[in-house]
């Protein structure tokens, strides 16, 4: 560290000594921020013609002509700099920040590849480069804030298993598993579960297609967008290594806290007070817990700390090579992630399992290119993964909700181990099942490891048939990608041995519920994930420019056949019947000088979902382009735009995800359960009927429309911007109508019936530029999707605000909270029922219908029909769907010789969210400090929680009554990622070196939202507890090398 | 050149091979059953058919525990459920659920919990889905050559499409007695595509199409006795058909419905008028029963429900042989375990008569309020208060129920407990005497022969102007059996020469006492229009001090019910209301 600082401090003393040198022999090293930069273009300003190319090394040499002393750096897809060279001549180290919106930047689309300039749909695209440094396991957990029209949602941090939701420009199908985007890696389908063990160190670059224009070639499944993946190749050159190795310490994003024994006992013996019940805690109880002088017979333990570490830490290390001779190129790497998980070290006195939280991972890549001859090309990439997931057995002990749940056990319930060191267990009435405390099921409770491999080969041949004709290709493909996971875990058959101890006896008696010995333990294990599919792709590709024309073309033939194990969207009979789908998909572009853009793609395809004569279906689209910057007249009179398009897209794709049965077009008898008849009361076979066979069904359709907007400007293009707006309609969704009597007596199918349209915007502003060599950029992210249910079958409610039709997918309905129950509103309460008999039609104050007697300080809900009580009539819309409709990601970035820093601020806004049971609800959840704020007759004017209850069904409950008082219109902003780098200058470095890069990153280092009556992570899953495994902060330092 | 097309032909050989070169195998799941499979015109023996009828079977509900965990009756005025949190049957009995949160354990139409609005919920198991599927059966069995025939020549297909057709008569019947008029399907099966929003048919032309069916099938059904009563003594026979019948006319005929509709010109919800000769009818069903002479009492009242095949049984839903009963209501504090599900109040215990068949309440009874069971002191109580509740001092399992204050079945400890110092003792086995619970038949009796001798004793007296012999006859019969002493006047404790309303009150007594926790009570109080006043006064249990060997009696308030009109009939469920612009709730809901 020291020897940075002392090459920082002589850098900035070098910086005055300028000096202008005709005929000098420049030489340097171009990189990025992920290492060498073969093939950039360096010239010399105010000289046209001097420049040169990077070598495979990155490296240049050129000699000035001019007096400017400045370099023009380009290369695709980064900002052009202007490098100020000073008075050095030699190793000069320039680095190139990348800029998605550069005019020749490669975008990659379905089968093939646009630029900036001669796209006609809406892509985003993000250069892996960009994101490889994030400290995550996860490539979409990185992507959150960089992608227009990209919304996510992370609700788990537990390792292995934090991967994000990810969904593109939102939602628009009822059906809840029809929203997922197509994911699509080299040309070949993948699954969610696939993506995520992607190493993100083989990735080249990811795009997402969000228009009919880009998404139509995949027809039937394109609907939802597609995400698009390449993983890196071969260069021409000599072998370039590369080693990546970083480790960094991982902390909850934001850690519960919970009360401690007194406090806890003071609340306990309040809504007892509350409830007319005895108290449970004396003074001297109270004076116990407070004093800590009494640790076993009331104890105070903080089990959050006892259980969890502040810290853990995790390490991903990669080494790629790539190269290439002129015959054969090839990118190989490997990658390894252990990620460690939060839980303190609980050894099994058996000493037998690891029982903690871990993952790892290993990614091994081999991807190769032959030239066979002049005009054979073939291709064989090879990857595998191999990851391993440990836990504890969660179901004797899942660490994180156990620590919310009251019932489980509480501070007061037992001390962390018995003064003779054996196990203590829940000792209260609160804990009914009176479990060993969580320690000790954590340590003896047994684990659960799965073992995880997945294969993907892909195989490929390209003959370029320009003796037919210049420009056409003809490509097979055929790819095989499988995945197998076994799971084992192991448990206890009865409950541990564990003992209350009591300090006035000095006795300890065992716990009834359990032995003297540890028991005996069983086994579990399955094969829990089992998928292949198979993918066969036969393509000819047209692509050549006459004069100022430029023609391209594809016809694609192709056909999978997946396979999976059960999974709980899929009737388990189904496993193993493979699902096909097969289709034909051609695409037509042409442009006039780069001006006049049409994008013809369609697709003829189908799957074996759906009955034979309603399998296949056209999914056609168009786009067009115009590049009004191009005009002379335009460009006469608005120099200053490098770039102004203009480009509209329509076209119509599918999406043939089936709810439930796959097979919805046959009637299917169900084979019961051996019905019990006769005196012998024998078992006898049953068959009935099941859901109703929906022989018309097919695939969901979804007409997109999209308009876009292109601009460049000012000097250097420094200045871009890009929006998209866009108006979907999905119609016939598949969804089970909701309007049919039950006096059919059957289960319904889905029917192609829903209708939802989706609309909004989304786009990118950057700008980059330069002051002297310090290089700076910023990149604005936005995305804003609305959705509104259309038709969904409703039946006619008998109250205009149950109607979900109108509301967004996914609208929470609840109560309409009117504040507290003040003691008159009680006082009229009872006049009222005392005279009528009961609330009925009191339309001054309503109660709830459920049984429960209201007191002063319970919450009041409107009551909408007016008939005195609150029931699920008086629900209305409240709040927003629980997945965020806009989101922004803004990104800083400026670097300076060496050093780099570059900042990403990502924030969600209009959702809404509801905490329940064990995360909130008194005597499910602990107590936390919002219950200290709880209505009281003394304080209730500035109650921030309603009058606590041992009641779990009382109207103070948002499991029984969700409402607006529990609801949280959300919305947050993350410092999501921070990258600051430094470049050793080539000069330093030792060896054979050519690149070495020291740089500290953070993923979700600070979270700012609008709430605090909850304690949970701002990426909630709605009407849970909220007690997922906690979303992680992590802080990291790497250290890259190249030689 | 020739090289280049050569090479051409060559991918596109290879491509073409990639693409249609595989095998297509399982292009539908093989191990899908299909409509051709269940009624195959090839099968003889019928045997996925008769697994079809099976099915329908199933659907009949077993009573025992049904309500999530409850008996029904714990929802009328003779027990409460000992469970705390949110309970069904307190819910039923507290008038605490509307139409949308109405409990699943009696919501026959949706059979499930709606979760929300809207809501789709169909399941194989609702009486909807029952009617559904008798009627596949009825119009598909016939396609099934099934060898065979009954005893009176009936070919076995038909005699099966008539127990399809019973079953659906019986799950209409379940329906309308507790929504009133309901959609009347016919045969039709619907599909996907028809209209399925249809109006309710009038209560009368309900009533009416189940005494059609009855009517029409009972002579193809299989008669009593049964050949083979080991395997086939869960099917519907002619008696049942009869049974069923009968019950519907009594029903029929009852106040709610008959002059007394909730709704007065309503016809969905009853009759629009009064008219005496439907108990006339009701009479006349109960006697064709009797005159076919195959059914007579049980002599041992606790063996009706223990031996299978016994002569009293009429139709039953088959349980299993198992000790469930007694684990789910048996007195707590038992090594054998027991969670006492249901607290019997003391409004029931007060039913049950002295032995010489007069009722507590008359001074010459010899009831003796310090020892309200007759433990120790003569005359004893009725023995079908033994037989059908535990009290303080009763027998079991070789021990001495302890229901007083901090007994062993009443400890007062966190453990579930009687609410009532009851629990409930019927069904149960044999295991008074023993150190181990027996195990029996929990077969649900649906139809016995003493309801058909008591409907007929009702609908009798209330035909005539004042009670004839031959309501008095039935009355000595059951309680004759029951172990009610005859009396010096061979009377049972009857008071001769009753007046009509009298004896109403006789028969409406001996049908609480004799069919207790048999889904009797709570449909009788509605059908006489009396749970008005009996469910909307607080229903008591006694709590017990002990002090030495002094028991002290102290009356306690257990739940203080509410009634209100409206619940005479169940709110058709929300949903239905909502989907269907034809479907027309019940009044007050």
């Amino acid at each position: 560290m020291r020897k940075i600082i002392l090459f920082l401090l002589v850098i900035i003393t070098m910086l005055p000594f300028l000096s202008y040198g005709q005929g000098k022999v420049i030489t340097g090293t171009v990189r990025d921020a992920g290492g060498i930069l073969p093939g950039a273009t360096v010239t010399e300003k105010g000289v046209a013609g001097n420049g040169s190319i990077t070598d495979s090394k990155g490296k240049f040499r050129l000699v000035l002509k001019g007096s400017s002393n400045i370099l023009i750096v380009k290369f695709v897809g980064y900002s052009t700099i202007e490098y100020h060279i000073g008075n050095k001549s030699e190793d000069i180290d320039i680095t190139l920040a990348s800029n998605n919106q550069g005019l020749d930047e490669i975008v990659v689309i379905g089968y093939g590849k646009t630029t900036r300039i001669t796209s006609t749909g809406s892509v985003s695209t993000v250069s892996a480069a960009d994101i490889r440094t994030v400290p995550t396991a996860n490539v979409q957990n990185a992507l959150a804030g960089k992608l227009p029209g990209f919304f996510s949602q992370q609700s788990s941090g537990q390792p292995g298993k934090d991967a994000s939701d990810f969904f593109i420009r939102g939602v628009s199908s009822l059906n809840a598993n029809g929203n997922k985007p197509l994911i699509i890696v080299d040309d070949i389908e993948y699954t969610y579960d696939q993506l995520q063990q992607i190493n993100v160190n083989e990735i080249e670059t990811i795009s997402i297609l969000k228009d009919a224009s880009t998404t139509a070639i995949y027809g039937i499944k394109g609907a939802n967008g597609v995400l698009v993946v390449t993983t890196r190749r071969g260069k021409s050159g000599k072998p370039q290594v590369n080693l990546r190795t970083e480790s960094g310490l991982q902390s909850p994003t934001k850690t519960p806290r919970f009360l401690d024994a007194y406090q806890s006992a003071l609340l306990i013996n309040q809504a007892q007070a509350n409830d007319g019940v005895p108290q449970e805690f004396t003074q001297s109880d109270l004076d116990l817990f407070k004093s800590g002088n009494d640790p076993y017979g009331h104890p105070n333990v903080d089990w959050y700390n006892k259980i969890f570490s502040k810290f853990t830490y995790q390490v991903n290390t990669n080494l790629d090579i790539s190269g290439g001779t002129g015959q054969l190129k090839y990118f190989i790497s490997g990658g390894a992630l252990v990620q460690n998980g939060l839980l303190r070290d609980f050894p099994d006195p058996r000493g037998q399992v690891d029982n903690g939280y871990n993952f790892n991972r290993y990614n091994f890549r081999s991807n190769l290119d032959l030239k066979a001859n002049k005009n054979l090309d073939l291709r064989l990439d090879v990857t595998t993964r191999f990851s391993g997931l440990n836990s504890p057995n969660e179901s004797a002990a899942s660490a994180l909700s156990e620590i919310y749940d009251f019932t489980k056990q509480t501070p007061f319930t037992a001390p962390f181990l018995n003064p003779d060191g054996s196990y203590a267990y829940a000792y209260s009435r609160f804990n009914s099942a009176h479990l060993p405390t969580l320690n000790a099921r954590i340590a003896t409770g047994g684990y659960q490891n799965s073992k995880r491999t997945d294969y993907n080969v892909l195989f490929n041949i390209t003959q370029r048939l320009s003796f037919i004709t210049e420009g056409l290709s003809v490509t097979g493909r055929v790819a095989y990608a499988s995945t197998e996971q076994f799971t084992r875990g192991t448990g206890n058959y009865d409950q541990i041995p564990s003992y209350h101890y009591d300090p006035v006896s000095k006795t300890t008696t065992k716990n009834p519920t359990g032995g003297y010995v540890f028991p005996s333990q069983y086994y579990s294990g399955n094969i829990n994930i089992y998928t292949t599919n198979v993918n066969t792709q036969l393509f000819a590709n047209y692509d050549r420019s006459f004069r100022k024309s430029h023609v391209t073309g594809l016809v694609l033939l192709t056909q999978s056949a997946q396979t999976f194990d059960a999974n709980p969207f899929l009737d388990p009979n189904l496993v193993g019947v493979p699902a096909k789908f097969r289709g034909i998909s051609i695409k037509g572009g042409y442009d006039y000088a780069g001006k006049y853009l049409v994008d013809i793609n369609a697709a003829y395809n189908g799957t074996d979902r759906f009955a034979a004569n309603h399998r296949y279906g056209w999914f056609p689209a168009i786009g067009v382009g115009y590049n009004i910057s191009k005009e002379k007249f335009f460009h006469d009179a608005l120099p200053v735009f490098g770039l102004v398009k203009i480009r509209g897209s329509y076209g119509l794709v599918g999406s043939d995800v089936a709810p439930g049965n796959k097979y919805i077009y046959a009637q299917n008898y169900v084979k019961g359960g051996g019905y019990n008849f006769g005196t012998s009361f024998t078992g006898i076979d049953t068959y009935y009927e099941g859901a109703l066979s929906n022989a018309n069904v097919v695939w969901e359709k979804q007409r997109e429309m999209d308009l876009g907007l292109d601009i460049n400007m000012l000097k250097d293009n420094s200045l871009s911007l890009t929006i998209d707006y866009f108006h979907n309609i999905r119609y016939d969704q598949l969804i089970t109508p909701n309007n049919i009597p039950e006096v059919l007596g059957v289960d319904l199918p889905a029917i192609n019936l829903g209708r939802t349209q989706n609309q909004g915007f989304d786009g990118q502003i950057g700008y980059h530029s330069h002051i002297g060599n310090v290089q700076f950029g910023t990149n604005l992210v936005f995305s804003y999707a609305k959705n509104k249910v259309l038709f969904m079958s409703e039946a006619s409610p008998s109250y205009p605000w149950l109607a979900r039709t109108g509301q967004p997918i996914n609208q929470p309905f609840g109560y309409h909270s009117l504040g507290y129950y003040t003691t008159a509103d009680v006082a009229a309460i009872n006049a009222y029922q005392s005279t009528h008999g009961s609330n009925a039609g009191n339309k001054a104050i309503a109660v709830p219908d459920n049984g429960e007697v209201i007191q002063p300080g319970d919450l009041k809900y409107q009551d909408l029909n007016g008939d005195g009580f609150i029931n699920i009539f008086d629900q209305r819309a409240i709040g927003k769907p629980n997945l965020p409709n806009t989101t922004l990601g803004l990104n800083l970035q400026a670097s300076y010789k060496g050093f780099s820093i570059s900042v990403l601020f990502q924030g969600s806004f209009n959702y809404s969210f509801i905490v329940k049971g064990t995360g909130i609800e008194p005597f499910q959840s602990q107590f936390q400090p919002i219950h200290q704020q709880a209505w009281t007759s003394a304080n209730a004017g500035n109650a921030q929680f309603p009058r606590l209850t041992t009641s779990s069904s009382s109207i103070n409950s948002p499991s029984f009554f969700p409402s607006d008082y529990w609801l949280i219109n959300a919305k947050y902003v993350r410092l999501k990622t921070v990258d600051i780098g430094y470049q050793f200058p080539s000069k330093m470095l030792p060896w054979h070196l050519n690149n070495a890069r020291l740089y500290l990153s953070a993923y979700n280092l600070f979270t700012w939202n609008n709430y605090n009556k909850y304690q949970q992570d701002p990426e909630i899953t709605s009407n849970t507890a909220g007690d997922a495994y906690i979303n992680q902060r992590v802080v990291n330092v790497g250290l890259q090398l190249g030689f | 050149m020739k090289n280049h097309i050569t090479k051409i032909l060559l991918i596109t050989l290879a491509g073409t091979a990639l693409i249609c070169g595989c095998r297509k195998s399982e292009t539908f799941p093989v191990d899908k059953v299909t409509d051709y499979f269940v009624f195959n015109p090839l099968d003889s023996a019928g045997d996925a058919a008769h697994g079809y009828l099976y099915q329908i079977y199933a659907i009949v509900k077993n009573g025992h525990n049904r309500v999530a965990g409850d008996y029904l009756d714990a929802a009328s005025d003779d027990a409460v459920s000992s469970k705390s949190g949110t309970v069904q049957v307190r819910l039923m009995a507290t008038n605490g659920v509307n139409s949308f949160t109405f409990p699943s354990g009696e919501n026959f139409w949706e059979e499930t919990v709606a979760t929300g609005i809207p809501a789709n919920s169909g399941t194989p198991s609702s009486y909807w889905a029952g009617i559904r599927a008798a009627n596949t059966f009825i119009t598909h069995i016939g396609a099934v050559p099934v060898k065979g025939q009954s005893p009176t020549g009936v070919p076995m297909r038909y005699v099966w499409q008539s127990e399809a057709r019973f079953l659906r008569a019986y799950f209409y019947f379940e329906l309308v007695k507790r929504y009133g008029g309901v959609p009347l399907l016919g045969d039709k099966v619907f599909a996907l595509n028809d209209n399925v929003a249809l109006p309710r048919s009038s209560f009368a032309d309900c009533i009416k199409y189940i005494v059609n069916e009855c009517d029409a099938i009972k002579d193809s059904l299989l008669s009593y006795p049964l050949v083979t009563p080991d395997a086939d003594n869960y099917r519907p026979t002619k008696g049942a058909a009869m049974a069923l019948k009968a019950r519907a006319l009594l029903f029929a005929a009852s106040p709610l419905f008959n002059g007394g509709n909730i709704d007065a010109a309503n016809p969905l919800t009853g009759y629009t008028d009064f008219q005496a000769d439907r108990w006339t009818a009701a009479a006349k069903a109960t006697q064709d029963v009797m005159n076919l002479n195959t059914y007579k009492l049980d002599n041992d009242y606790k063996d009706i429900f223990l031996t299978q095949n016994n002569s009293e049984r009429i139709w039953i839903r088959p349980g299993s042989i198992t000790t469930s009963v007694e684990g789910t209501n048996g007195p707590v504090g038992f090594a054998v375990g027991g969670t006492g599900n249901t607290s019997p109040t003391q409004e029931l215990v007060n039913s049950f008569p002295m032995q010489n068949g007069l009722p507590i309440t008359d001074p010459a009874s010899g009831y003796n309020s310090s020892d309200p069971y007759a433990t120790f002191t003569t005359p004893k109580r009725d023995p079908r208060l033994t037989a059908n509740i535990f009290y303080n001092g009763s027998m079991w399992l070789n021990t001495t129920v302890q229901t007083f204050e901090g007994g062993q079945s009443k400890p007062n400890t966190n453990i579930q407990q009687t609410f009532t110092g009851y629990y409930m003792r019927k069904f149960m086995g044999l295991s008074e005497n023993s150190t181990t619970l027996v195990q029996h038949s929990t077969d649900w009796v649906v139809f016995r022969y003493a309801e058909i001798l008591l409907s007929f004793a009702e609908a009798r007296n209330e035909e005539e102007g004042s009670p004839q012999d031959d309501v008095y006859k039935q009355l000595r019969d059951i309680r004759g059996r029951a172990g009610i002493d005859p009396g010096a006047d061979n009377n049972y404790g009857l008071k001769p020469n009753m007046s009509k309303e009298e004896m109403r009150e006789v028969i409406r007594n001996e049908w609480r006492t004799e069919f207790a926790f048999e889904e009797h009570r709570f449909f009788d109080i509605r059908r006489w229009k009396i749970a008005e006043t009996v469910m909307n006064r607080p229903l008591t249990g006694i709590s017990i001090i002990k002090i030495g060997s002094t028991l002290t009696y102290n009356p306690i308030t257990v739940l203080n019910t509410a009634f209100v009109k409206k619940q005479y009939l169940y709110p058709i469920p929300y949903n239905e209301v909502a989907k269907n612009p034809n479907m027309k709730q019940n009044p007050g809901w």
